[in-house]
């Protein structure tokens, strides 16, 4: 049986037999969880470009104690980019499993250097062990996980500094692992933003109020990718494989086999330009096919201030579909895969969405199904840049958003009833979903520019049945990042999701590959299409629960 | 950082031109700079821009509260990008003359160009009780009560600029348009289309009404009229809408309707224009 990849026939009985929707809920625990994180951009009125865009946070379980940690980047001195006192630090926090959070940052050796923005976590060397990879301004960096607790910098030895031949270390933002020639092995991608440099930052805004520039001040830069070389090293391949050919604005990374030919495709949000869809050609080399595929510009042709995206499946029918966030009045973008010809439609102002954000400024984002009822549902981290107050009349800080799915067709804004501590406005940045009190309930981490990190607790009342699938690859590399996971259920609906850590902006989510079940008491069929094109199939698994799916076949690496 | 949709050519053809017919009070024309604000109107008019500002500088150092000298000198700025130098100017001349309509409408049109949306919105209200016969700054409150996501208000500030241009025989494309767009977005498909089609009869040249039709008929499914109407956009070329916007509607209105190899045209039209505006 092929792994479905066209419209359910089950749509319509989908619809008749959901769940009553429960109304999202979130408390913020973060100061009583112990996570005591700061993020600081040093802003001191000189309106530099990099103050606006840092925050990324990961979620991933660093010491294989089942539970979610927690790594985040932080800023530097200004103009100087160097990280001169602990306040600057970035950090990690270990889950202890019980509800809090440890700051091991020292004992682990990961406070970084320089101007950081984002992280991107995975399992680079298949040692069982998940890694760090910072992005940042000045400096990139790798942390190898050496288990015990301790991580070591191999950013040299590896080659992945991201200094650049021709244009030196170029501002890097965004930054994701996946396996792009399924030879097992997680391959980088990094996302570049403009040419910047604190000593030349050009003067913008009226005269009485100086102000940030518009992206259109400064030259845009290529990404980059980096082949792993399965011996802690890796080679650029930016120019060889097509990525360095185009030069954008980088933001927000996400990957996804979006034409189901069993290679990855990379879509990456671009600031004020159109962004970039790459298409894998499975020989090592990609074709930027956004205009073609409809997702390089909002549907009149204009470019948006792309910041974060994912790239999943939110109609259920197998394809995944893009959601891509931006700022007061674009209107956050939903591209609706149509799985013909690569064309994807523009689907926002149908769904309600576009006008739903239009007054809205969107950071990072994830697409998951927050009261399990079968849908994934939008999260997005929301603030206007600092210092816009005088130009629209009201607060920069602004309350995050949550938007309920409603059965694949619209999004509703189910923000107000999301509890009182959902409803504070703040100048929110980076997120990070996963599952950190093993509830089965998706939660959110979220920085705030120059302000405590918010811990959002899923505590929906009333939600769904769940499973979260959690895959160990041999063959493939060893998180399964890629892998193409279908449940179908006793009534014969299916469910579709891939595994990626790559989410949102600048930030990295849990690998797990979740799913929201309604009142389904059971998955008749659980389906793994692993990255180099192996299946397997399980029947009959039991739900409420996370799973581990071993890949068959082979030796582990 | 701009984050208001501006209708550039708006400027050129809407606002600059108006200073044509700006009829000159009694005390203007007494004044002893007149003569020289005169010639700098039709210096402005014939594009020579350094030659007019010379004159509007003469016109105001014998009267540095010319009404008329300081608008026009505050349009001359804004074309130039100078915003600091137009409100300097239209700070003068709201308070040398707190009557006149045209200057708050324009000291209200640079705000909402700088995206300072609640200082826009006041004197555009103020202008429009100065003059309300007036459509232009019922459009432009409109634009800008859009931007701060004030849609009912704005809906009602567009057709109430559409009532007030049919009235006064000044009824242009951007006022029909204006809110054809924002009804799109509402899903107001019928209404949409209604004022589509009459900017089209008021002007069949007109890109944005063409670029318009085809957005709605692309929303509607019908890739091949969206086409249709594209091609045409891409024929005119007057407007806002940028060749690229309608390179990127027809290779969505092809694509939709199998015609592969014409969406592919444009595909490599819009990068070739990419590529100019790179060189």
């Amino acid at each position: 049986m092929p792994f479905a990849r066209k419209v359910s026939i089950f749509a319509g009985v989908w619809a008749s037999l959901a769940m009553a929707p429960a109304q999202i809920r979130f408390e913020e625990i973060a100061r009583k969880a112990g996570l005591d994180f700061r993020l600081k951009n040093a802003a001191a009125g000189r309106f530099h470009q990099v103050e606006l865009m840092l925050g990324g946070v990961a979620a991933f379980d660093f010491n294989n104690d089942g539970c979610m940690d927690l790594y985040f980047t932080n800023g530097a001195t200004l103009p100087g980019l160097r990280k001169a006192g602990p306040e600057f630090y970035n950090r990690l926090y270990r889950n202890n499993c019980d509800g809090t959070f440890t700051d091991v940052t020292a004992t682990a050796g990961v406070a970084g250097e320089g101007y950081s923005m984002a992280v991107a976590t995975a399992d680079f060397d298949n040692d069982g062990l998940c890694d760090i990879f910072v992005a940042g301004v000045n400096r990139n960096i790798l942390y190898r996980n050496l288990g015990e607790g301790r991580f070591q910098d191999v950013t040299a030895k590896a080659g992945l500094s991201g200094v650049d031949a021709r244009r030196g270390k170029m501002w890097s933002i965004s930054a994701g692992w996946f396996d792009y020639d399924n030879d097992g092995w997680l391959d980088l991608f990094v996302s570049n933003y403009v040419e910047w440099d604190p000593a030349k930052e050009p003067a913008c805004g009226p005269s009485d109020g100086p102000f940030y520039c518009h992206p259109n001040a400064y030259r845009g830069l290529p990404n980059q990718l980096f082949h792993n070389n399965r011996d802690g090293t890796f080679t650029d391949v930016s120019g060889i494989s097509g990525i360095a050919r185009h030069v954008g604005k980088g933001m927000g990374v996400a990957f996804a086999d979006f034409d189901g030919d069993g290679f990855t495709d990379v879509f990456v949000a671009n600031d004020s330009v159109r962004s970039f869809l790459f298409r894998n050609q499975g020989n090592g080399t990609f074709q930027e096919i956004g205009l073609e595929a409809g997702v390089a510009l909002r549907e009149d042709g204009n470019a948006i201030a792309g910041m974060g995206a994912d790239f999943r499946d939110f109609d259920n029918d197998g394809l995944p579909d893009l959601v891509v966030s931006g700022m007061i009045n674009d209107g956050f973008l939903l591209f609706r895969n149509l799985g013909k010809r690569s064309l994807f439609e523009d689907y926002a102002q149908r769904s309600g969405l576009r006008m739903g954000t239009r007054q809205l400024t969107g950071w990072s984002l994830g697409m998951y199904d927050f009261d399990n009822d079968g849908w994934r549902d939008l999260f997005f981290a929301l603030s206007h840049f600092p210092a816009l107050d005088r130009f629209i009349g009201r607060s920069s800080a602004l309350a995050n958003g949550v938007f309920r799915n409603v059965d694949g067709r619209r999004f509703e804004d189910v923000s107000a009833g999301a509890g009182a501590d959902f409803q504070k406005a703040a100048m929110h940045h980076g997120a990070a979903f996963g599952d950190f009190d093993g509830d089965g309930r998706i939660d959110a981490v979220v920085t705030t520019l120059e302000g405590p990190v918010k811990y959002f607790h899923n505590i929906t009342p009333d939600g769904g049945h769940w499973l979260a699938v959690k895959l160990r690859g041999k063959k493939s590399n060893r998180q399964g990042l890629g892998a193409l996971v279908r449940v179908t259920l006793p009534d014969g609906r299916s469910l579709y999701g891939h595994a990626t850590t790559s989410v949102g902006y600048a930030s990295s989510s849990e690998p797990l590959v979740r799913f929201g079940l309604g009142s389904a008491k059971t998955v008749k069929r659980l389906e793994v299409r692993w990255p180099g094109g192996g299946t397997q199939e399980i029947t009959g698994v039991p739900v409420d629960r996370i799973i581990e799916i071993e890949e068959a076949g082979g030796p582990p690496k | 950082m701009r984050f208001v949709r501006v209708a550039a050519a708006l400027l050129v053809c809407g606002v600059a031109a108006a200073q044509v017919g700006e009829k000159a009070g009694a005390d203007s024309r007494r004044s002893a700079g007149y003569p020289s604000y005169q010639q700098a109107n039709t210096l402005f008019v014939e594009k020579k821009f350094p030659e007019a500002l010379n004159a509007l500088d003469a016109a105001l150092r014998l009267d540095p509260k010319l009404v008329p000298a300081l608008t026009l000198k505050a349009k001359l700025a804004m074309a130039l990008d100078r915003y600091d130098v137009a409100r300097e100017c239209l700070e003068r001349a709201v308070a040398a003359d707190p009557l006149s309509a045209y200057a708050r409408f324009l000291y209200g049109f640079q705000f909402f160009k700088q995206n300072e949306l609640p200082e826009a919105i006041q004197s555009l209200e103020k202008a429009r009780q100065l003059d309300p016969k007036d459509p232009r700054p019922a459009l432009y409150l409109g634009l800008a009560q859009e931007s701060l996501g004030r849609t009912a208000d704005a809906l009602r500030s567009y057709r109430e600029a559409i009532g007030l241009g049919e009235a006064s025989g000044k009824l242009e494309t951007d006022m029909l348009l204006s809110c054809s767009r924002l009804l799109l977005l509402l899903g107001d498909f019928e209404e949409c289309g209604r004022l589509v089609a009459r900017a089209l009869k008021l002007d069949p040249k007109s890109r944005d009404a063409h670029f318009e039709s085809a957005r709605l008929r692309l929303k509607q499914g019908d890739g091949g009229g969206a086409a249709r109407e594209g091609e045409l956009a891409l024929q005119f070329h007057t407007g806002d809408v940028s060749e690229r916007q309608v390179h990127f509607l027809l290779i969505q209105a092809y694509q939709s309707s199998g015609r592969e190899g014409d969406a592919a045209r444009h595909a490599v039209a819009l990068r070739a224009l990419e590529q100019q505006v790179q060189k």
